[in-house]
């Protein structure tokens, strides 16, 4: 498909009535697309005007039937925001190719559900297979830098501006200090995550990623999160 | 090494919406606040069974999704993003989503029904003339639709209303795909026209 071809097909993602091939492939292109987003969006938004035309009165079961599912459905995390911009890119080098960080990704996710169970990593894994699905997806191992203990891999997908960060074997931070994590743009905007490990040396984070990102960094900045970088960066990864 | 030079902060974007009540209410069931969740459900459970119902017809059907539809909202409320569309938006956008899923889910397990495209279309126009008869927001849309053209209306009432792909509405129409994807887009931008599309 031409790039004209796609912007044309924003209607029809609306109306949901493309199959699921080209809804994909119109999802890794929106997201990058301003013209496209914005069409989306406001057809999205005319539609609900047609929607609220159908309003219908519900069954008198429903209300009961949705509030006592709701009573035992776990909520999902939020997505964190973006906070701070920085000024400078990081460069430096991946040691991993794709394909092997990706299949480290797997193991994790074996890892997680099978050591770890519950709510949470059932949600972490779903995520990270959610942003794995995209067509856009890329995942990188994070280098060590200074000799800094444990790993970091992240998964990202630009066009559904999600991003899954997996940290392993993470020693512990002194009390007033947390690891960070930052999002680096050629245009030299950058997100900053605070990262809190468990007691086993693990983070598993599903994180807002809007940004196309050119780097990836984690500095040691003070436990309440800093707004600009004061430490060294003690893993980094160049996309 | 400390290269990273970091200047400016941005501020956090999560603050109550004064235009979008719904989206504040979608904020407090996404801190796990059920009575909220029930307000959110009250507002909008009409729209959303409404959507669904259109889609799905059957009524016990339309029922399970329209509780899928819900469920799910309360599991992602706290991932609610105003930027991307309003609380109604957002409702209306997933309830025909899931619609739609259950539609094709079914067919794709089911043989087709025989009745003949000519016929489904007659059948889905009056269901819609049907629904769309009494308060004004009803009578707005209707006008508002009338304004497409005839082949325009039919190609976006086959799609939104039928739950048909843009394949299928060419096939049902027995016109070229490339036809009916122009007949969307330019009526979808007729529509939005004449409804507005900014929230």
């Amino acid at each position: 498909m031409t790039d004209i071809d796609v912007h044309h097909l924003a209607a029809a993602y609306a109306l949901d009535a493309l199959d699921d091939r080209e809804r994909t492939a119109f999802e890794a292109h929106y997201g990058s697309c301003e013209v496209c987003r914005t069409d989306v969006l406001e057809f999205r938004h005319t539609l609900t005007q047609v929607a609220d035309s159908l309003a219908a009165s519900t069954p008198a079961s429903l209300k009961a039937s949705v509030m006592a599912e709701v009573a035992t459905t776990r909520q999902l995390s939020p997505l964190l925001a973006p906070v701070v911009t920085l000024d400078e890119r990081r460069r430096a080098r991946s040691l991993m190719s794709l394909a092997a960080a990706a299949a480290a990704v797997v193991m994790i996710i074996v890892g997680v559900a099978a050591f770890r169970g519950g709510d949470g990593p059932d949600t972490f894994a779903s995520d990270l297979a959610r942003v794995m699905e995209q067509p856009d997806s890329k995942v990188l191992s994070l280098d060590s830098q200074g000799g800094a203990e444990g790993t970091f891999r992240v998964a990202w997908s630009s066009s559904l501006g999600e991003a899954v960060l997996m940290g392993e074997n993470l020693p512990a931070t002194p009390a007033d200090k947390a690891y960070e994590l930052w999002l680096i743009t050629p245009d030299s905007s950058t997100a900053m995550y605070v990262l809190d490990p468990a007691k086993d040396g693990s983070v598993h984070h599903t994180l807002k990623a809007t940004a196309d990102p050119s780097a990836w960094a984690i500095t040691v900045e003070p436990a309440a999160g800093s707004a600009t970088a004061t430490g060294d960066i003690i893993f980094v990864a160049d996309v | 090494m400390g290269v990273l030079r970091a200047m400016r902060a941005r501020p956090v974007d999560v603050v109550a919406d004064p235009n979008d009540p719904l989206g504040d209410l979608l904020r407090r069931a996404g801190r796990g606040d059920q009575s909220a969740f029930a307000q959110f459900y009250d507002a909008l459970s009409p729209l959303v069974y409404g959507v669904v119902l259109q889609v799905v017809r059957d009524p016990s059907q339309a029922e399970e999704v329209a509780q899928e539809v819900f469920v799910e909202l309360w599991r992602l409320a706290a991932r609610f993003d105003g930027t991307k569309g309003n609380a109604k938006t957002w409702a209306a956008t997933l309830a025909h989503r899931r619609a739609i899923d259950r539609v094709r889910s079914e067919q794709a397990s089911r043989v087709r029904h025989d009745r003949d495209a000519n016929q489904t279309i007659r059948e889905e126009r009056d269901v819609v003339a049907a629904q769309v008869e009494s308060s004004f927001d009803q009578v707005r849309v209707r006008r508002a639709l009338l304004q497409l053209s005839e082949m325009q209306r039919e190609a976006v009432e086959l799609a939104y209303f039928g739950g048909h792909t843009y394949r299928e509405v060419a096939v049902l129409l027995n016109v070229a795909e490339g036809t009916v994807k122009s007949r969307i887009r330019d009526g979808m931008i007729r529509l939005r026209d004449e409804l507005g599309g900014e929230s």
